[in-house]
């Protein structure tokens, strides 16, 4: 990592350390805005982190953005800093001017909104919301391209929900809307690129909360005596926080690679298939660890676990939510399966000895 | 405010000379399968002994490959060589007769030998003609390794070694044993201190090597019995009494390797391939999700491989990848068992079946070699400050 980055990151982590304690997680999912949280992220420009120099950013690399990104599930971040840092790289590769102030992209995966006569239709399910909103990045289909539009708030219908840990997300419908702006057909952008990178957000999310998890709970066990001694001198704990430990760690790993993989690449929007495989493989390994350590995490806190005061709740919720956006383990389990399958009946016949390795070993 | 917790699996640089060995070992195995020079078999870095094979990968130069040319190696890398095992491994190639003595016996010789060990030994074994077998087990001592009660006596010009050893895979084919013994008298508050590792030819007079068969049917571990067993004063490993500090930084680099999650990647392949023509929705989820599983424990397997470039120590992270790798190698059979049911003892041909069954009457030894996961989650706990 440069040094720079380091120097970036250690900036937010201060940041969140100071701001965003959980004591303003719980307080802003009962509707106190982390004012002071939310003034600071924008002050130190963190949200263009992903934004290219010449485009007014910080001209991050894309390891930076999902070290960051990481990092601030740590803190259950109660700010769309994750959100702005996606749509905001979006507004700079469509080449729309990209604003200092909270943006959400307005995609979950599902038919995107279509151009028809310049005004835009469809409808987003679940798209990532915040209140603080000042403009919605809408990826729309212009004849098999993708074209990005952007609305205020007001210009569009929103319903808005809240995810299992309490963070906003709405449903969006656009009828024959007006844009603010428009941009051309954006060269190297696809659906399956959005989804992979998305995936990979989330991924990246669940990995740096289960971190968390992780150090909780061991200091937890630490500290807790029972029978005597601390609850951590017990064999089955201990056997449970190894097992946290592992599942964590093989989170990591494969977000790790993933990133890396992606860094590599000219066109992170792309949806190619050298990255599908270690996408589809972050997305995977961190959602099924979800439950795994969620789970184990609760029941080495026994009840203080399950009470709404202490943290461990704000990070058990969010990836239990963060597991299903974007496609669940179940989904991506089954795109790898099928991309290996697909490409293996391509292979000519007697050929295929080893194959599968030769797949999987890239 | 709780400590942080952060395990890291940095990407190892793997430059085109890896590459390139990989596929070159890869088409030579392709090239051995086709002309029959193997037949594939699940586990076969404990199942598959063939020691023509070895010799072939001894005459290729794929063994002994990072260690000094002068000592019969080729000075490489660690990567190199983790893509000729990882290689041999999915391609369930007989690799067992020359595996320990290739990664674990042949790197402590070079680290604890004497001069003329390592010349004699060490050209052998890269040449894949001489193999070694770990006396570490006991039939009072497993898990408990310090426990061990195999004795070794000081005598004039050497040591006197009278003991039992369990479960030393491959013994009946190599032609020496690196035996831990107790070298002073066991003191309970120091059980670590007083232990000795040796290297015995097994051909001395007083050893007996006795096969044991295991649940699947064959007779590859044994129990070696030492009886007043003379070896000279250079037949010490190491220093005196510091035996136990030795195995258990062999034992850590021994944790990490890819046949801590690949034992049984070789029955996915022939699985996968025989499903593609049909593949739904379903089973594609459910052997995608396999496939993830191994490229995840794959980065972090590879990502300890670059920590022990750097020269590092990662003691913990080691640990992880066997306690999750050899959890999966099992799994994959249990979760395939979905569409191909395991019953039949004979498999009429059926080469998947074959695989299938003689994994599932092997698995049981994944979480158990090498340390328990139970011992591996203890040492997990500890480096999280637990105990």
């Amino acid at each position: 990592m440069e040094q720079t980055d380091q120097l970036i990151l250690d900036t937010a982590q201060r940041l969140f350390a100071d701001h965003c304690g959980a004591d303003v997680v719980n307080a802003a999912e009962s509707g106190v805005a982390p004012v002071r949280l939310l003034t600071a992220l924008l002050e130190a420009g963190l949200p263009l982190a992903w934004v290219p120099e010449n485009a007014g950013g910080v001209g991050g690399s894309l390891a930076l953005g999902f070290n960051l990104i990481r990092q601030s599930a740590g803190f259950a971040l109660a700010a769309p800093l994750a959100e702005t840092l996606v749509a905001n790289r979006v507004l700079a590769e469509s080449g729309l001017e990209v604003a200092e102030s909270w943006t959400v992209l307005v995609f979950d995966g599902g038919v995107l909104p279509m151009l028809a006569g310049g005004k835009i239709s469809g409808l987003v399910e679940s798209a990532p919301m915040h209140a603080g909103v000042t403009r919605l990045v809408v990826p729309v289909s212009d004849q098999g391209a993708i074209r990005i539009a952007t609305f205020a708030p007001d210009d569009v219908e929103i319903d808005y929900r809240e995810s299992l840990a309490g963070e906003s997300r709405a449903q969006v419908q656009l009828s024959e809307s007006v844009p603010l702006a428009l941009s051309s057909a954006v060269d190297g952008m696809s659906e399956h690129g959005l989804m992979q990178f998305c995936a990979l957000v989330r991924a990246c999310q669940i990995a740096g909360a289960m971190e968390k998890m992780n150090e909780l709970t061991v200091a937890y066990v630490k500290e807790r005596q029972q029978f005597g001694r601390a609850l951590g001198k017990f064999q089955a704990i201990q056997h449970k926080v190894a097992d946290i430990a592992g599942e964590s760690a093989l989170a990591n790993a494969a977000v790790e690679q993933a990133a890396r993989e992606l860094s590599e690449h000219s066109r992170p929007f792309s949806g190619s298939a050298d990255t599908l495989l270690s996408i589809a493989t972050a997305k995977v390994v961190a959602s099924e660890a979800a439950g795994t350590v969620s789970r184990l995490a609760h029941q080495c806190h026994g009840a203080m676990g399950f009470s709404y005061e202490y943290p461990l709740q704000q990070y058990s919720r969010r990836i239990w939510s963060w597991r299903e956006e974007y496609g669940s383990e179940f989904y991506w389990s089954e795109r790898i399966g099928l991309a290996v399958a697909d490409e293996l009946k391509h292979s000519a016949p007697g050929q295929n000895d080893g194959r599968v390795w030769d797949i999987v070993s890239r | 405010m709780s400590e942080t917790i952060r395990f890291n699996f940095p990407a190892p640089v793997i430059d085109d000379s890896v590459d390139r060995l990989r596929k070159e070992v890869r088409a030579f195995l392709q090239a051995e399968i086709r002309n029959g020079g193997f037949q594939p078999v699940t586990d076969c870095w404990c199942s598959g002994i063939d020691p023509a094979f070895s010799r072939k990968l001894g005459q290729r130069g794929w063994l002994g490959v990072t260690w000094p040319k002068e000592y019969g190696g080729q000075e490489l890398s660690a990567l190199h060589r983790y893509v000729i095992t990882e290689e041999l491994l999915v391609a369930g190639a007989p690799v067992h007769a020359h595996w320990i003595a290739d990664r674990q016996s042949g790197p402590l010789i070079l680290a604890t030998g004497t001069e003329e060990m390592k010349r004699t030994l060490l050209p052998r074994i890269a040449a894949g003609e001489c193999f070694v077998a770990l006396g570490l087990s006991e039939p009072e001592s497993g898990s408990d390794l310090a426990s061990v009660r195999t004795r070794a006596h000081k005598v004039e010009d050497g040591w006197e070694l009278t003991g039992t050893k369990l479960w030393s895979s491959g013994a009946q084919i190599c032609q020496y044993m690196t035996v831990l013994a107790r070298t002073s008298e066991r003191d309970d508050k120091k059980r670590h201190e007083g232990l000795t590792q040796f290297l015995v030819p097994l051909d001395s007079p007083g050893v007996s090597v006795r096969g044991i068969r295991d649940m699947s049917g064959v007779e590859h571990f044994n129990e070696s019995h030492f009886e007043n067993v003379f070896v000279p004063e250079d037949a010490v490993l190491g220093a005196v009494g510091a035996g136990w500090k030795q195995i258990t930084s062999e034992l850590a680099l021994e944790r990490s390797g890819p046949e801590r999650l690949l034992s049984t990647f070789v029955v996915l392949e022939k699985a996968f391939l025989q499903a593609v023509a049909t593949m739904s929705g379903h089973q594609a989820a459910v052997m995608g999700g396999m496939l993830a599983r191994t490229r995840a424990l794959r980065a972090m397997s590879l990502g300890v491989a670059a920590l022990l470039e750097q020269g590092q120590y990662p003691e913990v992270e080691a640990s992880l990848v066997k306690d999750l790798g050899t959890r999966f190698e099992q799994d994959i059979i249990e979760r395939l068992r979905e569409f191909w049911p395991i019953q039949l003892k004979q498999s009429f041909g059926d080469e998947l079946h074959y695989l299938l069954a003689d994994s599932l009457l092997r698995q049981p030894s994944f979480t158990l070699r090498g340390g328990t996961n139970e011992v591996l989650k203890g040492i997990i706990a500890r480096g999280m400050g637990l105990r």
